[in-house]
């Protein structure tokens, strides 16, 4: 080994160089995957492993705490056929992107205009509108979200001086999804940096070349700054899709484990860790959360297909 | 690029990958069982619960490992928002603690499944109350032994009662019907305080179909009517409507805060439904002395419904390679009162009469009350059975329901239906 590699070594200092830097980028592809090799074996072991068991699991009726027996699609079928609470978890939890994904990716994009304005200290708002992403998905948030929209909670406290009585937000099954979703929209801060990145990006140029036109503020926005930035539109739409598909702390905290009152907060990944911990169904869950990569890889593909007919690459026209 | 750091590229490399390996074989191994501690056998013992009670159980478990050298015992503690989660985990991992805490509604699911130990002939068992221990059988076999006793029953503030002019009551005798106008008038006294608060806890509908003449579970069907849930159902509709309870909305949240902030405990309220051993807890958190009274009967009922239910029971895993030191445990832990006169009522009351008769004098006043409460009732109570697979969920399928009918999302008629299939499909399972 040592032989042949000081060997190799001597060709690449040497006179035939199509050959030798085609060795020579052999071997530091291999040294990279020696580097790479225990990133690997992670992947292997802990991930690519057990999603296939998931698969095998999901033909199953395994219940974790017995050895499961091959039931066929039993688990699928049931799912659509027979399972009301499954359907209620698709359709709280359908609502809950298609409601908030918008109003947050719209509220972000407000907040990074806002910002983008050559406001001093922006670095210090930007961290500040940026802090409920870090908090938003955390246990301490949902209990505050808890108190903060309960009966006797701050924001019926504040109604009251106006002489409204609110109801139990989180605890009434009227509204409980929308604290939820408000929940979701005030983690704006993701999507507002990363908008915030793509405002400057577009050239200042533009801007004046359109101030001389006489384009107003809000002309500019729709022809220069909104057509310039659907790349970045895209890109947010995309993970916040997936993000809050597979939403579960709010909802497990805020609604006590249960996915209360009278399921209205029922996530799909919630109702999956119920059925498969709760109910002893592992086999069932495990096809639900197949089912669940579906749906997203579904709606990934269809936002990319989408997106043929509204994202403008700059540089490809 | 030199030869020598290109060697030291791949040394390093090479060393990285088997760190890598080494840890991770390592962390999958930590968890074996036995070996290690020379030549004690060392077993496991998974409970879950409070920071109090983690205590209470380390000072038993290192006298146990006093009395018995030559076992080691690893208490595996957590708390019970994750104790049946982590529990499975283990078990089908083949992991499973030698010794397990479980309470009735996980029994049959454990059984049921071929995780759990008969332990008939090897934990002695003759000085337990024998009504209570025959609940730790599923289909004949004694999977389980019972750790204590608790008793669901009405727990009501009496300085509260005084306040709004009213008097406790003949617990021997009243009605629900009593119950709600009594809990009207406290509400309706002023002083704004509660007259009750209500709970769908499966207990408390078990105790009132009883009375009804009705099982909660037969076999394995649930044997309730829709007229008895209905009329369940009717109790909270009663006083949600007169004021004499909290809108829907509200219990919902008192629910979900816990013991310590429900109205009894607050003294914003008179009277609440509980298990006797939350009685610690609720005094403590009133500061005030509350009383223990009867479940209210429905009229002419045969029976008051009433029942011991085991705290919780210890069970052995079926898979244990140290089998005769796990029932040692139990053993120790049911019937030497040296375990009693540390754990106290913290597992409810104990049922063996002989350590019972050793601590009586060491429980704390409150325990003492519930000790004598139960001495008094303990003629009208009903014997229970370990519920099917499935009681697990049962808590959930009837909150859900019930809310679904007290937020007015469905009539009770279609509610109880509901109830009846949800709940005969988790049992059926």
């Amino acid at each position: 080994m040592h032989e042949s590699m000081s060997d190799s070594l001597s060709v690449t200092a040497g006179h035939r160089r199509p050959p030798a830097v085609n060795a020579h980028k052999k071997r530091e592809a291999l040294t990279a995957y020696v580097f790479l090799a225990p990133w690997f074996l992670g992947l292997f072991v802990i991930t690519v492993g057990p999603i296939l068991a998931s698969l095998y699991l999901s033909f199953t009726d395994y219940s974790l705490l017995e050895e499961g027996s091959w039931v066929g699609a039993d688990n699928y079928v049931k799912m659509f056929t027979q399972d009301d609470r499954f359907l209620t978890s698709l359709k709280v939890t359908t609502i809950y992107v298609v409601v908030s994904v918008p109003l947050q990716l719209a509220f972000a994009l407000l907040l990074a205009l806002a910002l983008d304005r050559g406001l001093r200290g922006l670095s210090f708002y930007r961290s500040i509108y940026y802090l409920p992403s870090l908090l938003g998905g955390s246990v301490a948030i949902a209990i505050l979200w808890r108190k903060l929209f309960g009966v006797d909670g701050l924001f019926n406290a504040v109604l009251a001086v106006f002489g409204i009585e609110g109801p139990g937000w989180v605890s009434d099954p009227d509204t409980a999804l929308g604290t939820l979703i408000l929940l979701h929209v005030w983690t704006f801060g993701a999507p507002m940096v990363i908008f915030l990145a793509g405002l400057r990006q577009i050239p200042q140029s533009y801007y004046e070349a359109a101030s001389v036109d006489g384009a107003s503020r809000l002309r500019q926005f729709r022809s220069i700054t909104l057509p310039l930035l659907t790349p970045i539109i895209f890109f947010n739409l995309v993970l916040e899709v997936i993000k809050s598909f597979q939403s579960f702390t709010q909802s497990f905290i805020v609604s006590g484990g249960n996915g209360g009152p009278v399921d209205s907060t029922l996530f799909y990944t919630l109702y999956l860790y119920l059925k498969g911990f709760k109910s002893y169904e592992m086999g069932y869950a495990a096809a639900m959360a197949w089912v669940l990569l579906l749906i997203i890889a579904g709606l990934t593909g269809v936002n990319f297909l989408a997106s043929k007919y509204w994202v403008f690459y700059g540089d490809t026209k | 690029m030199s030869l020598g750091s290109r060697k030291k590229m791949w040394t390093v490399a090479l060393m990285t990958a088997a760190v890598m390996t080494t840890a991770s074989a390592c962390g999958g191994g930590s968890g074996g069982d036995s070996g290690g501690s020379g030549d004690k056998v060392k077993i496991v013992f998974s409970y879950w619960g409070s920071d109090a009670r983690q205590k209470l159980t380390e000072q038993a478990l290192k006298k146990f490992e006093e009395k018995n050298p030559t076992i080691d015992v690893e208490g595996d503690f957590s708390n019970w928002d994750s104790y049946y989660e982590k529990l499975a985990t283990k078990v089908a991992a083949n992991d499973a603690p030698d010794v397990m805490s479980i309470e009735i509604r996980g029994l049959s699911e454990y059984a049921g499944r071929g995780a759990l130990a008969d332990l008939a002939g090897k934990v002695p068992s003759a000085d337990l109350d024998q009504q209570v221990l025959s609940s730790g059988q599923v289909e004949g076999k004694q999977y389980a032994i019972p750790t204590g006793v608790n008793a669901f029953s009405m727990l009501a503030n009496p300085s509260v009662l005084e306040k709004s002019k009213q008097k406790l009551p003949d617990d021997k005798t009243w009605t629900w019907d009593q119950w709600i106008e009594l809990a009207k008038q406290i509400s309706a006294g002023g002083g704004g305080v509660m007259g009750a608060e209500y709970n769908p806890n499966p207990a408390w509908l078990q105790i009132f179909a009883a009375q009804r003449g009705e099982k909660f579970y037969d076999g394995n069907k649930i044997g309730l009517s829709v007229d008895t849930i209905k009329a369940w159902w009717n109790i909270s509709q009663q006083l949600i409507a007169a004021k004499a309870a909290p809108e829907p909305a509200k219990s919902a949240e008192l629910l979900t805060a816990g013991p310590e902030q429900s109205l009894l405990a607050t003294n914003a309220g008179a009277m609440g439904m509980w298990w006797s051993n939350q009685l610690n807890a609720l005094s403590k958190a009133s500061g005030q002395e509350l009383e223990l009274l009867r479940m209210p009967r429905e009229k002419g009922a045969p029976t008051a419904g009433m029942f011991l239910q085991p705290a919780m029971y210890y069970t052995a895993s079926a898979k244990s390679e140290h089998s005769a030191e796990a029932a040692k445990l139990i053993d120790f832990l049911v019937n030497d009162p040296d375990a009693a006169s540390i754990l106290l009522s913290d597992r409810g009351l104990p049922t063996n009469s002989k350590v019972l008769a050793a601590v009586k004098d060491k429980l704390p006043p409150v325990d003492q009350r519930t000790l004598a409460f139960i001495d008094e009732v303990k003629g009208e109570l009903t014997p229970i059975t370990a519920p099917p697979k499935g009681a697990l969920q049962m808590e959930d399928i009837l909150k859900r329901n019930t809310d679904e009918v007290l937020f007015g999302k469905t009539t009770p008629d279609a509610g109880a239906q509901k109830f009846l299939s949800e709940a005969n499909a988790a049992i059926a399972g």
